[in-house]
This record gives C-alpha cells, sequence and structure tokens, in this order.
C-alpha cells in the first residue's frame, strides 16, 4: 500500500454516527409493523384476485356496451339510407307518372 | 417483532446489531454521500431494512453482509434521487491559488471531497476499499461487477487523484508519513 493509499485510509476511516442513533432506530423499529404481522381487518387491502375479477368484467362490460353502440349506430345508418332510397322511389314514380299522361 | 421475540425466533439481538454495525453503515453512506444528515436517514434506512427481514437473517455475519450490501445499494439509489449537487468530473475541480503545504492539514477533507466528485461506481468501489478494507474480490461481490472492473476502477480512480492532488501542488514525495 502506497503513501497516497496510507492517505485514503485514513481519510476513509469509520466514523460514528451522531449521538443517539442507535436509539432513534429501535424506537422506529419499535413503531414499524414487523413483516407478517397481519393487519386489522378493516384496513386490510381488497385481495388482488378480486381486484383483477373487476377489472375484467370492467372491461366485458364496456367491450359490450361498445358493441351495442356500433350496432345502434349501423342500424340508424341503414333506416336513414332506406329512407333517402325511398324519397327517390317516389320522385320516379311520380316524374313517370307525368310522363305517362 | 419484539426485541424479545426477535432474539427468541433468530437468536439476534437487533439492538445489538445496530450498536456493532452503526459506524459501518454510516460511514459507508456518510463517505459515498459527503452529507451527514442524508447519510443519518439512509443509515436508518438500512437498519429499518434489517428489522423487517431478521428471520430471514442467519447470523450475526451475515448480518455484517447483508448490511454492508444494502447500505451500499441504498447509498446509490439516494444518491441518484439527490439532484441538488451536480455531479463534476474530478479534473474540472477549481484549483486553489497558492501551492499546498508540505504537510497539509486538510488533505484528509481535500481527498474526501476529491471522491465525493468521482461517479458513482468508482466512488463506491473507493469507500469499500478504504474504509471497509475489502479486497477487490468482495468489493466484486458487493457491488456485483468483475473482480477485473473493480481492479479498473481502482487504478483510474487513483491515477486521477494522484493527477489532481498534483496540480494542487501536493507531492506523495512531500507528504510526512
Amino acid at each position: 500500500m502506497d503513501r497516497l493509499e496510507q492517505e485514503l485510509k485514513a481519510a476513509l476511516g469509520r466514523k460514528d454516527p451522531p449521538a443517539g442513533f442507535a436509539e432513534r432506530v429501535l424506537r422506529e423499529a419499535a413503531r414499524a409493523p414487523a413483516r407478517g404481522t397481519a393487519l386489522p381487518q378493516r384496513n386490510r387491502p381488497w385481495p388482488r384476485w378480486l381486484a383483477a375479477a373487476a377489472a375484467v368484467v370492467l372491461c366485458a362490460g364496456a367491450g359490450l356496451g361498445y358493441r351495442q353502440y356500433r350496432g345502434e349506430v349501423a342500424r340508424q345508418q341503414v333506416m336513414q339510407a332506406f329512407r333517402i332510397a325511398s324519397v327517390k322511389v317516389n320522385h320516379i314514380q311520380t316524374h313517370v307518372r307525368e310522363v305517362e299522361r | 417483532m419484539t426485541q424479545l421475540e426477535s432474539v427468541q425466533q433468530t437468536g439476534l439481538d437487533f439492538g445489538e446489531l445496530v450498536r456493532r454495525h452503526q459506524s459501518m453503515v454510516f460511514s459507508v453512506c456518510r463517505h459515498f454521500l459527503h452529507d451527514r444528515d442524508q447519510a443519518e436517514d439512509v443509515a436508518q434506512e438500512v437498519f429499518l431494512g434489517l428489522h423487517r427481514n431478521l428471520e430471514s437473517i442467519q447470523s450475526e455475519a451475515h448480518a455484517g453482509h447483508w448490511l454492508r450490501k444494502v447500505a451500499v445499494q441504498r447509498s446509490i439509489d439516494a444518491g441518484r434521487r439527490r439532484q441538488r449537487r451536480p455531479q463534476v468530473a474530478l479534473a474540472d475541480v477549481a484549483e486553489p491559488a497558492a501551492e499546498t503545504a508540505v504537510r497539509d492539514p486538510m488533505l484528509g477533507e481535500t481527498l474526501r471531497r476529491l471522491i465525493a466528485t468521482l461517479p458513482e461506481t468508482p466512488r463506491m468501489v473507493m469507500v469499500l476499499r478504504y474504509q471497509e478494507d475489502l479486497d477487490p474480490a468482495e468489493i466484486g461481490q458487493v457491488m456485483e461487477m468483475p473482480v477485473a472492473t473493480v481492479k479498473s476502477h481502482l487504478q483510474r480512480s487513483l491515477a486521477l487523484l494522484r493527477e489532481k492532488l498534483a496540480r494542487r501542488g501536493v507531492r506523495e514525495e512531500r507528504w510526512i508519513g
């Protein structure tokens, strides 16, 4: 180990944390819930499978609703086309009758 | 888990682990972050992590390795989150106007400040090498990198420090050992 390395070793020596550090850590640890401790029933979050199932139902419902909406739009377009065609046919029939006279 | 329960289940006393390893954990954080308050926060976070995982710790030695590795990871994470001090390249640190005295009483602080300007990986490698006295293979294990990379970081960092100190007028032959 050369001179610089010796100086680095001295400069980077271990330092004690501020006074009371260990006591603060122990106090915080005592307040924090330990791993594996069951949460009280009222605080327990929804199970993951229930959240996933709700998401699937929502997506399926939304998909069904969208398909129904698109069907209704198509039906209205067809009806509109029929109405336009009917007006045109009536117009042509009137015209034909006038020519026949 | 209470103190008594932790001792009964693992045979390890959490309070004793904190007292035994606090200077190691705090020093890794402090030398890497160069910020006492932030180092204290990160060190506390490391010990609380140990408390949450105490049941997976098998021995006193295992606790020491676990704490060192987590202190390294948490310090690097905290350094990345911290944006208030932009990282400066070692070569860009300002030069003093006058030459330093033969025995620089501030040499230790100068070295710590120069190390603080290193990029995160070589900085942590230097901390583990000179604070914890780990050899390159051990550093490679803690930081999950090849030994050759560790050696390369050490060599390049030492060369940069020598160059920087020489530019400051601090030469090894003038140091009083």
